[in-house]
């Protein structure tokens, strides 16, 4: 008896959490006249997904918010792993470097936009894709940053000493042993990377033009004066949340194996 | 092949007690010493300075008679095998006893045979494809033994490597490092804080504390002249007892005396300790000194009330205070020695092993030296 309380308890949780996800489902997948009907599935359709790709160009958006979402990762995770590397073993700039790093994360995104703006214009890269992209990977490069150092740090110093004995210069050892050992740290890191910049809203409205513009500003521009496209707007939320699921399978299968990669005694 | 020398080293941390200060010492081509002290003495940071893995502060480093300072990890040309192994997580064991010859660039065939020699050396064949992960604590051992040996170092420098194994396969992976010594012939420093390790395996030892090197010599030597209490109490177990009073003349003689105890200095001794009677000195005697029966005019009866027995099996750890005293002792008597907790024993103490210390610094105070126990029952 305890236990069916418990387990009701535990389903009621569940179905919190899942039931506005599914009703977006079932939302994008039924004819946009009957989104507001009570019944629980009226009718299949793909209208909304065909809308959102034919008229909406939502495949185009959809490419800008892969190739912003990676390229920031991309470009941020080298720095980022020199940083979180500099930050672990060499303790460079202290204590304060640490916070001082992290504290760029704490700031509001409102008090950044406006000047990334006006650099942006400054260099021409408003409206572009490649602007976004390098604002974003130095938005992210802090977050990452701290990340990795804390996975440099469960390397014991041992293995790099180890290595430097064996024959390799420093980097030699960064690069043979701390890099690889460090992966499932790096793909974790690089997920979430990809996620925030993915699911990034105010910088990608301020900073992209029409033809540039992400998912999330995409998904904006549904609600048009004549209402909002209720529809289209789930259909395209079920497809922003895809890559997300499967990202998050992914980065689970790798923080576990970093956690436990760590036992190198 | 390399003989290893420290000129004056001192490795210092900024805002830190740790380090090493002033160390001079000198090792033999081929030797094998032993670096013997507490943690935090020193020694693994002495080690990782003749490696190169940290700059020191002051001094020189010299490898085959060159001062090797700033010479890089890589080109001093030797091995460390370190406490938590190191191996390559990412790499099977082929892998990560190959890795220190690929960075050399040694010709792939040329690898293929090294490893494979070592690995049957150290019988580690059987598991070659292996990652670390999958090895147990003494497989990992070996695989950090053979990373070390394929490479063909001039040198081994040991990071207490043993003591992380249980106490059986730290057993047999003494006599297996010995072993391999004897036949690779090449210099060995090893760490340890472990005093059998140190007296059975080395040449000799280094014995270190808070920094600085206390002591050196064969083991035996350095066990029977003790520099300073501090090696008297670390290089044995129970530890040398060490007992606080005052050192008295005595008729023609001097006597140690304690707490209603008084023990009379073997006449050889009187000459060298005279200048210290009248003051307070430790007394220092090995619980192997005690004996159960008198054995001749160096040998004294001491009272001891018994507080535990610890039967080891092939001799019993009598440990007890002194009578009239609360001055603790260990005595190492045989396994027939059937005395039990509680009661009053009284023991034969010889005399000729002793040493006196100063109570200032702990320094023994120095006097002529005997043949060991075993010499002078051989005689």
């Amino acid at each position: 008896m305890k236990r069916f309380g418990l387990h009701a308890g535990l389903w009621l949780a569940v179905a919190l959490i899942l039931l506005p996800p599914l009703w977006v489902l079932r939302t994008s997948l039924v004819p946009e006249s009957m989104a507001y009907s009570t019944d629980v599935f009226p009718a299949f359709s793909l209208e909304n997904y065909q809308g959102l790709f034919g008229q909406k160009h939502f495949g185009s958006f959809y490419l800008n918010s892969i190739i912003v979402s990676l390229g920031s990762v991309i470009l941020a995770m080298p720095f980022a792993a020199a940083m979180g590397y500099a930050f672990a073993r060499f303790e460079t700039g202290g204590r304060f470097g640490r916070f001082l790093v992290l504290s760029l994360q704490m700031l509001p995104p409102v008090a950044l936009v406006l000047p990334a703006f006006a650099i942006l214009r400054t260099v021409g890269l408003t409206q572009s894709l490649t602007g976004l992209t390098i604002v974003y990977a130095a938005l992210n490069m802090p977050f990452l940053a701290w990340i990795l150092m804390g996975f440099f740090e469960g390397i014991p110093v041992d293995l790099e000493w180890a290595a430097m004995t064996d024959g390799t210069t420093a980097w030699g050892a960064f690069w043979r042993v701390v890099l690889p050992v460090s992966l499932p740290g790096l793909a974790a890191a690089g997920v979430l990377g990809f996620i925030l910049s993915w699911n990034e809203f105010l910088f990608a409205l301020v900073l992209t033009g029409s033809k540039t513009a992400t998912i999330p500003v995409a998904l904006a521009s549904l609600q048009t004066s004549n209402g909002i496209q209720i529809g289209k707007v789930s259909a395209g939320v079920v497809l922003a949340i895809l890559p997300l699921i499967v990202a998050s399978r992914f980065i689970q299968r790798f923080i576990v194996q970093g956690l436990t990669f760590g036992s190198v005694k | 092949m390399a003989s290893i020398e420290l000129r004056q080293v001192s490795k210092i941390y900024p805002g830190s007690s740790a380090g090493v200060k002033d160390i001079d010492l000198k090792i033999a081509d081929g030797e094998f010493v032993i670096f013997l002290g507490p943690s935090g003495c020193g020694k693994s940071t002495l080690l990782r300075s003749i490696a190169g893995l940290e700059s020191i502060t002051a001094g020189d480093i010299l490898i085959n008679g060159e001062v090797v300072n700033h010479v890089a990890p890589r080109d001093r040309n030797i091995a460390v095998v370190f406490q938590s192994y190191a191996l390559y997580p990412h790499m099977n064991v082929w892998q990560n006893m190959a890795f220190g010859l690929r960075m050399r660039g040694t010709p792939a065939d040329e690898i293929d045979a090294k490893v494979k020699d070592a690995a049957e050396l150290l019988g580690l064949t059987p598991l070659m494809q292996r990652r670390p992960s999958a090895l147990s604590g003494g497989q990992r051992q070996r695989v950090a033994l053979g990373r070390a040996i394929v490479r063909d170092p001039q040198a081994f420098l040991l990071d207490e490597p043993l003591s992380n194994l249980d106490a059986q396969l730290r057993a047999e992976m003494r006599l297996e490092l010995v072993r391999l010594h004897r036949k690779l012939g090449r210099t060995t420093i090893h760490v340890t804080h472990d005093q059998v390790e140190a007296m059975t395996m080395g040449d000799r030892i280094f014995i270190m504390k808070d920094g600085r090197l206390i002591q050196q010599g064969p083991p035996l030597e350095v066990y029977a002249n003790p520099a300073d209490t501090f090696v008297a109490g670390f290089l044995a177990s129970p530890p040398m007892n060490l007992v606080a009073g005052r050192l008295l003349a005595e008729g023609g003689g001097l006597a140690f005396v304690t707490d209603g105890l008084s023990l009379a200095i073997p006449a050889a001794y009187r000459e060298a300790y005279a200048a210290w009677a009248g003051k307070p000195v430790i007394f220092g005697l090995r619980s192997e000194d005690f004996h159960d029966a008198p054995g001749g005019e160096t040998f004294a009866p001491v009272t001891l009330q018994v507080e535990a027995v610890e039967a080891l099996g092939p001799e019993n750890i009598v440990i007890g205070r002194l009578a009239g005293s609360h001055k603790p002792v260990a005595a190492r008597l045989s396994r027939h020695f059937g005395a039990q907790a509680g009661e009053t024993v009284t023991l034969h103490a010889d005399l000729m092993p002793m040493h006196l210390f100063s109570p200032d610094d702990g320094k023994a105070i120095p006097r002529p030296r005997i043949p060991d126990a075993q010499t002078r029952r051989r005689a």
